[in-house]
Formats: C-alpha cells, sequence, structure tokens
C-alpha cells in the first residue's frame, strides 16, 4: 500500500514537473508546478511530519504558485518569449541531468543511509518548536531580524514620494 | 385551436413507454445486476452483533424491529456517513441552504422590502427549491474563447475545496469530524490557501474583462487578508500548546478564549469578511461596478456549484471562529441528570404484583451510543450522561453558536457600503496585521505572567 502510494505521489511530482518544464502554456505551466510542490507535500505525510506537509501546501501551493500565476497573468508571452527550437540544448540539458542524479545519487547511496533502520517514533513538531525556543533562540532570532529588516528594506524602497497619501 | 402536442396519439405515448420499460430493464438484467454484485464483492461489511452483514442479512433485518437499531447505529459509525452526512457535507450544506433563504429574508427585512414571498405558501419558504430547480434546468453556456478545462473544473474545485474545509470542523464530542488532524489548524491554513488560485484560475480561464478584474481583485483581497487571518488564530494556540481543533474545543471547556482574545477575535471576524467575499470587503463580485465578478461568465448549475461553495465556506469559517472563540459544543447538557442504574441497567417494569419483570433501554438513548456497555462520566459531581447524550446536547449548542455568528456575518450587508480598494489593502496590511500581533503579545504576557497556558493558574 504504501510502495503504491510512494509510486504515486513519485509519478504525480516527476510527471507534474517535466510537465511544468515542456507545457506551451504558462498557466498550465504554473499549474503543473503546484503538482510538483503538492507532491513534495505528499512525500512529507509519507515521512511522518504533517506539520512540514501543511506548511508546504500553505506557503508553496498557496502563496508562492500564486504569485506565480499572478505574474504569468499579467505578462503577454508572445512579446517576450520566443521559443527555439534546438533538440542539442535539450539532450544536452537532459544528459546533464542524469548526470546530476547519478553523482547525487551516488553519494547518497555511498553515505550509508542504507543501513540505518529505526522503529523510533517520529519526531513530534512540539519538540521541534521546544528546541527551536531553547536552545537555538539565538538563530531564531538572527533569522527573525534579517527578515524584518528585508522587509523593511522593501518598504522602503516601494515607498513612492509622488503618489497622494491615501486620504480617508 | 393550438395544441401543445399536435401529432399527440395515444398508441406512440403507450409505445414510448414500453419501449423505455424494455430497455431500462434489459440494461439492468445485464448490466446493472452484475454491477451491484461486483460492488458487494468488494465493499467491506460490518459486523453486527457478532454477524457479518450481508445483503439478504440486511434486506431481511431492514423488516426486523430488533436488528434495526444495530443497523442504523452501524450505518451512522461508518465513514462514510461521517464524509456525506453529518459532519461532513450534508450537514454543512444543509446549514448553507438555510443561510442563504435566512439571508435574502433578513435583508429585506431590513432594508423594508417583503423578500421571496410567493413560492410556498408561509414566506416564500420554496424559493430556495425553486431557484434549485431553475439553476439545474438552466443552459450551461461557456465563452467561445474561454479555456474549456479549466473553465470546467473551476466550480468543482471550489466546492471540493470547500468541502475539505468542511471536513476538518469538529461538530461533537467524541471524535464527530470526519479528518481529526493532528495539525488542523495548519489543514486549515493550507486549505484556505487553494481559494485564491481557483478564483484566479477561473476568472482567467472566462477570458473576459470583468472575471478578470474580480479575479484580480480577490486574489489581492485573499492574499493580503491571508496573513493577518493566520496571525490572528495563533494567540489561542499559544495558549492551548496544540494545533489539534477537538483539544482546543476542549481546552474551552470553564471559559471561550473570546474573553482573553477579544482583540484576536474581532480581527479574525474582519479578516473572515474578506475571505468570504462579503459586504463591505466584496469587491471581487461588486455587481454595480464590475457586473459579478469572477462569477460573470458562469450559468446554470455551473453558479449554483459556485454559489453552494461559497456557503459552505461560510459556514466553515463561521464554525471555525465558533470553535476557537467561543468553546465550540461546550455548553451545560440539556438532558436531564439521571440516576447511574437507570442509564446503565435500564429502567424496570414491575408487575401487578410490583415485582421486576423486565428491564427496558431509557427511550431515545440507545441509538446513538456507539457501544452501549461503555459509558461516558461528565466530570461535574456524580452527573452520568452516555455519549449519545453528549452528542445531541453538543450538537445543539454548536449549531446555536455557528448560526448566531452566520448571522453577524451576514448582518454587515444590509448595513455597510463597499469599501475602496486602497483602504482595503491599508486595514489589511497595517491595521489588521498590527492588531494580531498586539493579540500575540496579550497571549504571550498571558503565559509568561502564569495566568494561562500550559501550567497556569486557570
Amino acid at each position: 500500500m504504501a510502495d503504491a502510494l510512494f509510486l504515486a505521489i513519485s509519478v504525480l511530482t516527476i510527471g507534474s514537473a517535466i510537465a511544468a518544464l515542456e507545457m506551451r502554456s504558462l498557466v498550465y505551466g504554473s499549474i503543473a508546478l503546484m503538482g510538483t510542490l503538492g507532491g513534495v507535500a505528499g512525500f512529507y505525510v509519507m515521512l511522518d511530519s504533517p506539520f512540514v506537509a501543511m506548511f508546504q501546501l500553505a506557503v508553496y501551493v498557496g502563496s508562492i504558485a500564486v504569485l506565480i500565476l499572478f505574474t504569468v497573468m499579467l505578462v503577454k508571452r508572445e512579446l517576450i518569449f520566443k521559443k527555439i527550437e534546438d533538440p542539442k540544448r535539450k539532450f544536452a540539458g537532459i544528459g546533464l541531468m542524469l548526470i546530476v542524479i547519478l553523482a547525487l545519487g551516488a553519494v547518497i547511496m555511498d553515505s550509508g543511509i542504507k543501513t540505518i533502520s529505526t522503529d523510533s517514533d517520529p519526531v513530534d513538531f512540539r519538540e521541534i518548536g521546544g528546541d527551536f525556543l531553547t536552545y537555538y533562540w539565538p538563530a531564531l532570532i538572527l533569522m527573525a531580524l534579517i527578515l524584518a529588516g528585508s522587509v523593511m528594506g522593501a518598504l522602503v524602497l516601494a515607498r513612492r514620494e509622488d503618489t497622494i497619501e491615501n486620504e480617508q | 385551436m393550438s395544441v401543445i402536442a399536435p401529432k399527440f396519439r395515444l398508441g406512440y405515448f403507450l409505445k414510448g413507454i414500453f419501449d423505455n420499460a424494455f430497455w431500462i430493464l434489459t440494461i439492468v438484467t445485464l448490466a446493472g445486476i452484475p454491477a451491484i454484485q461486483i460492488v458487494l464483492f468488494y465493499l467491506e461489511l460490518p459486523v453486527i452483533d457478532g454477524e457479518l452483514l450481508t445483503a439478504f442479512l440486511a434486506f431481511t433485518w431492514l423488516f426486523n424491529p430488533t436488528m434495526q437499531i444495530p443497523l442504523i447505529k452501524a450505518l451512522i459509525y461508518s465513514d462514510l456517513f461521517r464524509i456525506v452526512a453529518f459532519p461532513g457535507f450534508g450537514f454543512a450544506a444543509l446549514i448553507a441552504a438555510g443561510t442563504i433563504f435566512v439571508e435574502r429574508k433578513m435583508l429585506a427585512k431590513l432594508q423594508l422590502r417583503v423578500g421571496p414571498f410567493y413560492c410556498g405558501k408561509v414566506e416564500g419558504i420554496l424559493q430556495l427549491a425553486g431557484d434549485g430547480l431553475k439553476l439545474i434546468s438552466k443552459e450551461i453556456i461557456i465563452p467561445a474563447k474561454a479555456d474549456k478545462p479549466l473553465f470546467w473544473a473551476a466550480p468543482v474545485l471550489f466546492v471540493g475545496t470547500a468541502a475539505a474545509f468542511v471536513a476538518l470542523i469538529p461538530v461533537a464530542p467524541g471524535g464527530w469530524v470526519v479528518a481529526d488532524l493532528d495539525v488542523g489548524l495548519l489543514a486549515v491554513f493550507a486549505v484556505i490557501g487553494f481559494f485564491p488560485i481557483i478564483t484566479i484560475l477561473s476568472a482567467w480561464s472566462a477570458n473576459s474583462k470583468f472575471p478578470f478584474i474580480g479575479g484580480i481583485r480577490a486574489l489581492h483581497q485573499m492574499v493580503s487578508f491571508e496573513i493577518p487571518l493566520i496571525l490572528s488564530l495563533l494567540g489561542v494556540v499559544i495558549l492551548t500548546g496544540t494545533l489539534n481543533l477537538s483539544e482546543i474545543v476542549e481546552s474551552q471547556s470553564s471559559f471561550p478564549w473570546i474573553i482573553f482574545m477579544p482583540i484576536g477575535a474581532i480581527v479574525f471576524f474582519t479578516t473572515m469578511l474578506a475571505e468570504l467575499e462579503r459586504i463591505p470587503f466584496d469587491l471581487p463580485e461588486a455587481e454595480s461596478e464590475i457586473v459579478a465578478g469572477w462569477l460573470t461568465e458562469f450559468s446554470g448549475m455551473m453558479y449554483g456549484l459556485v454559489q453552494l461553495g461559497s456557503y459552505l465556506k461560510l459556514y466553515a469559517f463561521a464554525a471555525l471562529f465558533v470553535i476557537i472563540f467561543l468553546g465550540g459544543w461546550t455548553g451545560p447538557v440539556f438532558w436531564p441528570p439521571l440516576e447511574t442504574e437507570l442509564i446503565t441497567e435500564g429502567i424496570p417494569i414491575p408487575n401487578y404484583a410490583g415485582d421486576p419483570i423486565l428491564t427496558v433501554n431509557t427511550p431515545g438513548l440507545p441509538l446513538l451510543d456507539k457501544d452501549p456497555n461503555e459509558w461516558v462520566l461528565q466530570e461535574q459531581g456524580e452527573l452520568v450522561y452516555t455519549s449519545g447524550q453528549l452528542l445531541v446536547s453538543g450538537v445543539i449548542w454548536f449549531v446555536l453558536k455557528t448560526v448566531g455568528v452566520i448571522f453577524f456575518i451576514l448582518l454587515p450587508r444590509g448595513v455597510f457600503p463597499r469599501i475602496r480598494l486602497d483602504m482595503l489593502l491599508h486595514i489589511g496590511w497595517y491595521k489588521l496585521i498590527g492588531l494580531s500581533f498586539v493579540n500575540i503579545f496579550i497571549a504571550l504576557g498571558l503565559v509568561y505572567a502564569g495566568v494561562i497556558g500550559p501550567g497556569g493558574i486557570l
């Protein structure tokens, strides 16, 4: 059962990733990208971490994909892109992908991941949260400060002097 | 003289009836009965009273009064019933239908109109059924240059996402929820995130100006109000220390969280109005500006499906408000407290001499209890309630509170005008996010002061 589910999710993820690259229509391409991100969320569920899966859905499918769709819909694709039919580049890309996958696979398989076998329960997300708030709190606060700084920077950059302040 | 069917002959009519009957019988015999048998072969049927239920036994027991209650009980406690009927789709759709009718009547009364009046003799009570029939019988028109697969898929996806939202809502104590997730609140956020995608895709696929403007507005609105929506609920999560919605309800057995988090409740209510595209935040459907917004090109039952989905969403949001801020199903139990022996052993019925000859179960209870031998003891004092009693009382409280919240969602439609887009974004990005941070700080203060939360005073 788990194997069939794993196969189905893998087919969904990889198939929609290929579709996202190969589709002519940009909107359908971004829908396929959503399928890929949702498939990754399915992998997280299978790995007993529903917390991460839900954040994957909420952040990547719910926000990032919406931003991509929004951008795609505001773009007139005929004006910007010219489809270059070049089979050489395609095969070169596929070859490069295969090399990268084989190299990464060899590294991962060689790292002793096959010998790990554990029956312990999956880590509860409460423990992760507790670790973040106790042991790793400097890192958490540093990340928060960096994010806050970048948001403030974006606000400063986006501020325009020539617009009328909103009158309520 | 005009006749409706000028070439009518009784012979043709009878021939038509017989032809239809012949083909129906043939097809049922050749395809229908084998299909039913194949389905029955693969269906996992329950074990009732130590006997495996087969189709033959089910038909026999339908006419056996002593076996009907176990049969119905097995049906009620099956997963299919949960998904289709009670805490799931059917219950929510019923409340949604009631909401549509009450909304029309109530708006009419607020604006000194009559509202639906003629369908059904009493206050137009059949107007909803009439509208449903009209929507089903209307032709579905698809714009010529529309993107057909997406345009067809959008209403179905909208209803499906709304039903997924409904499935996460616990309705009564004892696990009456379709999907009881450990990360239920996060799942709610994940499901809410799908609505803007569907909206913008349907708006784009219609290939028309008004839907596209409405879709872009909906996207602005939903994306900017999702952040205060998530932040306003985090205060309760900090206080309860759980994301499971049932546990959040059980943490409010003595007081609802709205007492400590009124700011969070106000922020959540405002973002709820915006996510539901209701007045004063109905810019995506502003009918005086852009026809019907992103719904413009939908016709017939496609429009009906989108409406059904949006009212399911309304129910789910109101129920979420009730669960998180108003204590869900908690409330005084309606049933009179009975003696323990009366429930566990039944009522003894004596004969003329006073000797008990038989005992009967307390009426009304055994139908809703999963197992008549397992009793749930209520905490206060010695009062004993069965799980069926708690179920009935919990559902009544839950529905009462949810209907109250739905009323407050409907009310602004008769009162407020529509707000401008820049004011909407200003409210969403400045005021609501600031207020929800204030709410989070209140929750943190309560936790660190040791008032409530894990290991607190209350």
